[in-house]
This record gives C-alpha cells, sequence and structure tokens, in this order.
C-alpha cells in the first residue's frame, strides 16, 4: 500500500511538473513586450517626417507675388510663424503670406494634411501645433487620421519641434499608432 | 501472491506508459514552440537588417546633404549628388555596394514639388521568400531650383531588404 502511494505519488509530481512548464511558456508569450526595432523605426519615421516637413520650401508662386524679395517660404519656419503672428485673424482676416489666395494658418493646415497623407498612407497619426500663450495655449493646426492617437494607445512621438515666434513660442509634435 | 505481484507489475507498466507518453507530449510542444521561435527570430533580422540598411543609405556620402564645411544635415538627401551618385551605384553594386546593402531594393521618392522616384540599388535574391519593407521621410534638397536660399523638397526613402 505504501508503495502504491509513493508510485501514485510520483505520477503527481511529474503532472504538475509538466504543467508548470507549459505555464511558463505561456507566461513568456504573454509578456513579451513590442520589438524594440518597432518602436525605434516608427519613432524615427516620427521624428524625420517632421524634420522633413517643416524644412519643406512652397514652391507656389502665389507666396511671394506680394513679397519684394523672391524666397519661397517654408513651411515651419515662415508659413507657420505667419500663422501663429496672425491666428487671430483666421480665416478670412489678414496674413503676410497668402499662398493659394489663403490665410496662412488654413494653407499650412491643409499642405500638412496633404504631405502627412502622402508620406504615412500606411500608419494612423496626430498632429498638433500650438501657440503657447501666457493665458491660455492656442490650437493653430491638429490633423487626425482615423481618430488620432489618444494616449491611451500604444504610441511613439516625434520630439517637440519648438519655434520662437514674436507671438510666441510654438510646439509641434507628431505622434505614430498602428 | 503471484497473481497480486502481477497486477503490481501492470500497474507500475501503465504508469510508466503514460508518463513517457507525457514526455513525448512535452518533446513535441517544444519542438514546435522552437519551430516558431526560429521563423520569430528569423523575421526580426530581417527586420534588422532593414533598418541597418534605411540607416546606411540616410548616411551615406554619396547623398547626404552638407553644409560647406562637411557638417551633414539629418534626414536629407541632396538630388544634384543623387542623380549622379544612380549610376555610380548602379555601376558598383555588385563590387562595393552589394557589401553594404545586401540584397535590398533602394529607392528615393519625392512627393513635393514634383513627383519623381530614383531607383538607387536594385538586387533580388534569387528565389525570395520574405521580404520586409522601411519606409524613412526625407527633404530633397535642390540647390538649383530657386535664385535665393535653398529649396526642400519632401520625400522618402524605401528600402525593401530580402531573404
Amino acid at each position: 500500500m505504501s508503495k502504491r502511494a509513493q508510485v501514485e505519488m510520483a505520477g503527481l509530481v511529474v503532472v504538475v511538473i509538466l504543467l508548470t512548464l507549459g505555464m511558463l511558456f505561456l507566461a513568456q508569450f504573454a509578456l513579451r513586450d513590442d520589438a524594440a526595432k518597432k518602436i525605434f523605426t516608427r519613432k524615427g519615421l516620427a521624428y524625420s517626417t517632421m524634420s522633413a516637413m517643416m524644412k519643406t520650401t512652397i514652391s507656389d508662386p502665389e507666396c511671394v507675388a506680394q513679397l519684394r524679395a523672391e524666397i519661397y517660404p517654408q513651411l515651419e519656419k515662415d508659413l507657420l510663424e505667419d500663422c501663429a503672428l496672425y491666428a487671430d485673424t483666421s480665416p478670412g482676416g489678414y496674413s503676410l503670406y497668402t499662398c493659394g489666395g489663403k490665410h496662412s494658418c488654413i494653407y499650412v493646415r491643409q499642405q500638412l494634411a496633404q504631405f502627412l497623407d502622402q508620406v504615412l498612407w500606411h500608419k494612423n497619426y496626430e498632429f498638433s501645433s500650438r501657440l503657447l500663450r501666457s493665458d491660455h495655449p492656442v490650437e493653430l493646426v491638429s490633423i487626425k487620421k482615423n481618430a488620432g492617437c489618444p494616449a491611451t494607445r500604444e504610441r511613439d512621438a516625434s520630439d517637440a519641434f519648438f519655434l520662437n515666434t514674436e507671438a510666441g513660442l510654438v510646439e509641434s509634435i507628431l505622434y505614430l499608432c498602428e | 501472491m503471484n497473481r497480486h505481484a502481477q497486477v503490481h507489475l501492470m500497474e507500475t507498466v501503465a504508469v510508466l506508459i503514460i508518463f513517457f507518453i507525457l514526455i513525448v507530449f512535452g518533446l513535441v510542444f517544444y519542438f514546435r514552440y522552437q519551430q516558431v521561435a526560429l521563423k520569430e527570430k528569423s523575421n526580426e533580422l530581417l527586420a534588422a537588417r532593414a533598418v541597418d540598411t534605411t540607416t546606411r543609405t540616410m548616411f551615406l556620402p554619396e547623398l547626404l546633404c552638407t553644409k560647406g564645411a562637411a557638417e551633414p544635415e539629418d534626414n536629407c538627401v541632396d538630388v544634384l549628388k543623387l542623380h549622379y551618385a544612380n549610376s555610380t551605384i548602379l555601376k558598383y553594386s555588385a563590387e562595393y555596394y552589394f557589401d553594404l546593402f545586401s540584397y535590398a531594393n533602394v529607392t528615393v521618392t519625392q512627393i513635393y514639388p514634383e513627383q519623381w522616384s530614383v531607383q538607387l540599388y536594385y538586387q533580388p535574391k534569387p528565389a525570395w521568400k520574405n521580404k520586409e519593407v522601411t519606409f524613412f521621410v526625407v527633404s530633397l534638397r535642390d540647390d538649383t531650383r530657386v535664385t535665393q536660399g535653398t529649396a526642400y523638397g519632401l520625400g522618402y526613402l524605401t528600402v525593401e531588404a530580402y531573404s
């Protein structure tokens, strides 16, 4: 009887060991983090997209028609700054640049939306550009694809791009998510 | 007594059989897991190679924008260099650039202001099974576009790595 009990005990131990090993394997799958490469690529893509878009020179002849020097404006340095200075007069009021016959804020929003759609067609994104005034921030540009990338979702961001203007500091950021 | 011993022996044999069946199940499960893990690892390595190739292309001196004193600009491709580097890279792809890019397809596409595309390097692997595609958005600097200042276009770099 004692020997039988021992054999049964040994059998139980084997079963417990096998179950434990199986659960360890399952835990390994469940607790695995996103591959570092995926995060690096998405973050790199967000940063490179922002960097490239903000430097883009707008080639619309209407942008320079009213100005003396024929220097075509860059999206961030000139147009976004103009939008920050004349945000209160958007959409129908005055702005220094009137690319496509539109207020600079409207043009920047449309152009950025077009760029993002063309280069990030395979991702969801959320772009935001705000003027940080002392009293309250003003949203200059906000573009979202498929409800954007809220903080509750897994997302990666470009670094914040800052632009110092006479109207205040402009902060731009791009979020990417799947 | 003899019968009792026989029954006892049969019990032991049955326990051992079940034990070995469980061992076999465990081994089969482990080998299947290893198979999946190896395939995943292979995909990970392919993705890493695609990212490596993209990074190398973005920092290639034949394409990189510089600010005169050899100071490079990040995420920028010089369009003038690109059009000349294209023929050089294609000419020496087997002797030199294969060591850098391996089996890959590297393309630069501009979307603004004009749309065009340049295939820099193309070396597909014969009978390839997997392909990993990586995109990076880049500025395309063209010093001939305007009379004053420097003009930056917008485009993207596509790298397809084969395995």
